[in-house]
């Protein structure tokens, strides 16, 4: 450090003294971070925002390298694949004619019942640029935001179910906390049974059903919705299965496949109208049938002031 | 610290902040979002402890805090909090690198991990205290153990790739040069 030891013993202590300041400084913002977190991660989204895009160029190389030796290995099973694709091809066609079938036979009873349902949702999707980079929490960087119109809080897919949320919002970038991190809640509606639930995920890839009111009507193999419960989310994105963890607890086995998440959508989720007012207490008009139509000379009684 | 440095302390310096760009990124590549059921070691934090052991002087304890509060920043961690930690851990190895450097590698083994220790708990027990989320302890014991067994690795790996070695007596090249 020093050349002598005569500069140490005058270097040593100021040293220490800004290290311990350093230090000091860096648990300020920990503290801050700890007080008024949205602040705070407004400047770390800003950060990322900044930073991240600009490393594209790099990660480039390191991602193609990991898809070339991917495909590399799909390669040797080719053959196996094509058969497979094939019979799966074969299923889906009678599938989708059954799909058909039922969305004109749905669309005929909704327009029987004249049932007003809420209209589509828009997308915009984006491609997923890094994960969290650690193995604690779970989530990932796109490459839309401010810019795009993404907004906090609303949901994401991949093409068939719910992926995450947005939480963080920059001018190029938004972060998405996948369903499986251990901070993330969201309401849930098991299907036949109705049941209302909450969705949390604990850092495995199943994540836990929680608040569930009667389990005994929830069964594995069940369909998992997202319920507007809240107004957080639209309903009815598709979520998955629930399956029972070796644990005994009930879990969902997610739809969204996290292994092969290149593009996610963003939905356009707009909030319901809320209805602030209260619904007042309908009371007979006092005149007609209360009991100053009784007795007529009384006065209005308080009750029926107050309605 | 007012330190005069010389241009090859620099590059190394610079080496330094590289390695450290390419092993964020390369943590920060979406290669797989499954949750994982192993965590793997910190290798930033093992390389730190070995740079700081070996050669304190390519690394001056504002580029520890730099890059370690970028990736408190960039890997979603309660920022400030660990970047502390690590420096007192670094400051805590750098104040005896001398006596390390006469210590017998097991020793030295023995003090880093005992460090990690320490400040993988101080981080989880300030963490529980102001009531943060915490992360599974399973994955985060397995991670400290990671990261001290490869910590003999990153030795081996900074003595013969990088040439960062203990400078032994006799090896100086010039009257007066930095240890």
């Amino acid at each position: 450090m020093a050349r002598d030891n005569s500069s140490e013993t005058y270097i040593a202590p100021v040293r220490n003294l800004l290290v311990g300041a350093l230090v000091l400084v860096l648990l300020a913002v920990f503290a801050v971070w700890r007080i008024d977190s949205p602040r705070v991660e407004r400047l770390r989204m800003a950060v990322i925002d900044r930073v991240v895009p600009s490393f594209d160029w790099a990660m480039a190389p390191i991602h193609g390298t990991a898809h070339l030796l991917a495909d590399f290995q799909s390669y040797q099973r080719l053959a196996a694949q094509n058969q497979d694709l094939r019979r799966e091809l074969q299923q889906m066609k009678a599938w989708r004619e059954a799909a058909l079938q039922l969305e004109q036979e749905n669309a005929k009873l909704l327009d029987l019942n004249n049932v007003r349902i809420d209209p589509k949702l828009t997308f915009v999707t984006g491609v997923v640029m890094t994960d969290s980079g650690s193995p604690f929490r779970q989530s990932v960087l796109l490459n839309v935001g401010a810019r795009d119109g993404i907004i906090d809080g609303w949901p994401t897919m991949d093409g068939i179910g719910l992926a995450g949320r947005i939480a963080g919002v920059g001018r190029q970038t938004s972060r998405v906390l996948l369903l499986t991190d251990t901070s993330s809640r969201i309401p849930i509606t098991i299907l036949p049974s109705g049941q209302r639930a909450i969705l949390a995920g604990d850092s495995t890839s199943n994540p836990m059903i929680e608040f569930l009111e009667d389990r005994a009507v929830v069964r594995p193999g069940d369909r998992v919705v997202s319920s507007g419960d809240g107004g957080v989310f639209p309903a009815d994105l598709l979520v998955g299965q629930v399956a029972l963890g070796t644990d005994n607890r009930l879990r969902v086995r997610l739809a969204v496949d996290y292994q092969r998440l290149e593009f996610l959508r963003v939905l356009r989720a707009h909030p319901h109208e809320a209805i602030n007012d209260p619904g007042r207490l309908l009371t007979p008009m006092p005149e007609i049938y209360g009991p100053s139509a009784l007795s007529p000379a009384a006065p209005a009684t308080p009750e029926a002031a107050d309605g | 610290m007012a330190d005069i440095a010389e241009p090859a302390t620099w590059a190394r310096r610079a080496v330094f902040v590289l390695l450290a760009c390419i092993i964020t990124i390369t943590q920060l590549v979406p290669l797989n979002l499954e949750p994982v059921v192993w965590a793997a070691p910190d290798l930033l934090l093992a390389v730190t402890c070995v740079w700081v052991a070996r050669k304190p002087d390519y690394v001056p304890v504002y580029i520890v805090a730099a890059v370690f509060f970028a990736t408190d920043l960039l890997f979603q961690q309660p920022p400030g909090l660990w970047a502390a930690l690590v420096v007192l851990l670094t400051e805590a190895i750098r104040t005896r690198h001398r006596e390390l450097r006469s210590m017998s590698f097991a020793a030295e083994w023995a003090f880093v991990a005992l460090g990690l220790v320490a400040i993988t708990l101080a981080n989880r027990i300030v963490l529980a205290i102001v009531i943060t989320p915490l992360a599974p302890l399973g994955l985060t014991m397995m991670q400290l153990a990671g990261t001290v067994l490869i910590y003999p690795l990153v030795v081996f790996v900074a003595r013969y790739l990088f040439a960062v070695a203990y400078v032994a007596p006799g090896d100086m090249r010039k009257i007066g040069q930095r240890t």
